[in-house]
């Protein structure tokens, strides 16, 4: 089963670039304590800092990727950040996705009162544009990396819940089902042999393609200072810090471009990986394509 | 000895909320004073048109669906007075085939897992060398190759899914099959071989077949009798050639008229007789009045009750004696 999904996954071009993007960026958290040591052992998310000078500065032998203002190693940003990109968007799509499970399936399971007052709810959370409610319960919270993911986790999980009732309903009502229920079979073993495994795998690739999303709407939090904190090793912040250098001076206008490229880009080339490899995952997901 | 299933006055209704939300809610009856039996090693055939309630009846016999009114006995256990426990012990008892066989095989399951289902919802054959060995007999009788145990579903074509679901019904040696329109779904030369299976298998296994279908034809080659219903009510009943060839009710004489016939020159002859509604005549008590071709203002005002008018000819009409001489409309 395995060894088929690893399979399909490398004959298709796309997904296999995707593959590649997100299996380098896995190396990259892995290896973070290795390619860029930690400096400060009570944080190593805490950026490394040379001097106080607001300039930023070209790649350099010393910098690789150069530095932001505030002399901030973006290498540094870059390494550790992806840590954290990772640490936000699974954590935040493994709860989001288990609290949507659970409530979706109580509400298809259930139906009734029980239905109508979990469905209603996920519309009033859908009512208000995620960022923006992420944003004010970040804000209520307080700014802080933890805070942020707690924030995200509140608004990403009605999409799950949403898609898990409505999959679990159409289920439910095929025939396979009423033929396990008519050999004997009863609740317990119905949703867990026939419903959910029948049931869970759109919500699997939408959990694949919401990672990338997560770390991007992260990103924007953090940019807006309501994540991170300046001096964290985070994608959003290390582009919050670029703010101020997107233009250089009137004869070189690209003089920092280093600033917004290097965070923007890795920003990108994650999302990018992630969405590839969803796409993959539905195709691999359907049994139909053997 | 007890018939495998006794129906006597049937009703069941499902509760309908009217469009308006404080509206008070409405009852649909879709069985009508049902009344039926299925002898042993007998196989009715259960015909009327989409939506008359087959399915239902089908359903209710299968313990899926719960009824309002009456009895239906299976082996003589009434189903509503049974226990979760004895209701599970009569699953190995009846057994159903649906018509969809792309719906009723799980996809994500192969065919080992789903011949394996039923015995592990009832702990039999726990010994994984005699298990083997009854999968591989029960893939044979219904003629599929032993070595499609571990394929899935999706690899095989819709008359070898029906053979599986088939198989996975006759995993409990069950004395009863429910078979709900199990070809219908299906190209005609398939059918006929899951036609020539079903018969096959309820000889040599002694089953009793309860068979749904809107076809006469394939009704005709399988069934020892069969029953026509419409909207929920059993309209006539009869041996199946009885039936065919002299057909009482104004409905049954219909379903036939639009039967088509494979020599063109009858076909010609034979024009359908138009079923036009009449809302009118939804006063009369019976169900068919609204379409009927005979209909008599006069006469069917009371209600017919079903009536044998000859051996194990049962018809519901108000004008019986209905006619005497052969209709034109039967199957020679």
């Amino acid at each position: 089963m395995n060894n088929r999904i690893f399979k399909r996954i490398l004959q298709n071009k796309a997904s296999l670039a995707g593959f590649v993007l997100v299996a380098l960026f896995a190396l990259v958290a892995l290896l973070a304590p290795v390619l860029a040591p930690v400096h400060n052992p009570h944080d190593p998310y805490q950026l490394p800092q040379s001097s106080y000078s607001m300039t930023p500065q070209p790649p350099s032998a010393e910098h690789i990727f150069g530095t932001t203002e505030q002399q901030y190693d973006l290498y540094y940003g870059v390494v550790w950040g992806t840590r954290l990109a990772f640490k936000i968007g699974i954590t935040v799509t493994f709860f989001a996705f288990l609290i949507g499970l659970f409530l979706g399936a109580a509400a298809a399971y259930f139906g009734g009162m029980i239905d109508e007052l979990i469905m209603r709810f996920t519309d009033v959370v859908f009512a208000v544009p995620s960022l923006v409610l992420a944003m004010v319960i970040a804000a209520m919270l307080g700014p802080d990396t933890h805070n942020m993911m707690i924030a995200l986790t509140a608004v990403a999980w009605p999409s799950y819940a949403r898609l898990v009732r409505g999959d679990i309903l159409s289920v439910k009502q095929r025939d396979f089902v009423t033929a396990s229920r008519a050999l004997g079979a009863r609740g317990p073993r119905l949703l867990l042999k026939h419903i959910l495994p029948n049931s869970i795998y759109p919500s699997v690739v939408v959990a694949s393609l919401d990672i990338g999303y997560i770390v991007l709407t992260a990103a924007s939090l953090s940019f807006l200072g309501l994540g991170a904190q300046p001096g964290t090793a985070d994608w959003g912040q290390l582009i919050a810090m670029a703010r101020n250098w997107v233009l250089g001076s009137s004869t070189n206008t690209f003089a920092y471009w280093y600033t917004v490229v290097v965070p923007g880009g890795v920003i990108f080339l994650f999302v990018l990986g992630w969405n590839l490899l969803g796409d993959g995952f539905r195709d691999i997901l359907d049994p139909r394509q053997g | 000895m007890k018939n495998p299933v006794e129906i006597k006055n049937l009703y069941k209704s499902y509760p309908r909320r009217g469009l308006h939300l404080l509206s008070k809610p409405e009852d649909k009856t879709v069985l009508h004073n049902v009344t039926m039996q299925v002898a042993e090693r007998e196989i009715v055939g259960l015909v009327g048109e989409s939506g008359c309630g087959k399915t239902t009846l089908a359903k209710v016999l299968l313990g899926l669906e719960s009824y309002q009114a009456g009895s239906v006995k299976v082996n003589g256990l009434e189903l509503k007075d049974l226990s979760k426990a004895g209701f599970k012990k009569l699953r190995r008892q009846v057994q159903v085939v649906f018509q969809d066989p792309y719906s009723s095989l799980d996809p994500r399951q192969t065919v080992r897992q789903i011949l394996c289902e039923p015995w592990d919802i009832h702990n039999m054959h726990l010994d994984p060398a005699e298990r083997e060995k009854l999968l591989c007999a029960l893939l044979r009788s219904v003629g599929l190759d032993p070595l499609y145990l571990d394929r899935w579903p999706h690899e095989f074509s819709g008359g070898q899914r029906q053979r599986i679901a088939i198989a996975r019904a006759l995993a409990l040696e069950p004395q009863l099959l429910v078979a709900d329109e199990p070809v219908s779904a299906l190209d005609v030369s398939v059918q006929a071989q899951i036609l020539n299976l079903l018969k096959d298998i309820s000889r040599t296994r002694a089953l009793s077949m309860l068979f749904i279908s809107h076809d006469f034809a394939v009704a005709r080659f399988l069934c020892d009798r069969i029953a026509v219903m419409y909207r929920g009510q059993i309209l006539e009943s009869a041996p199946t050639e009885q039936l065919l060839l002299n057909p009482q009710h104004p409905y049954t004489e219909a379903l036939l008229s639009a039967v088509p016939m494979p020599d063109p020159h009858m076909q010609k002859v034979r024009q359908p007789i138009p079923l036009k509604y009449q809302p009118k005549r939804t006063q009369s008590p019976c169900p068919y009045a609204p379409r009927c071709q005979y209909y008599q203002a006069a006469q069917c005002g009371r209600s017919a009750a079903e009536t044998e008018i000859s051996a194990g000819h049962f018809c519901a009409c108000v004008r019986l004696p209905f006619q005497k001489e052969k209709s034109s409309y039967a199957i020679q």
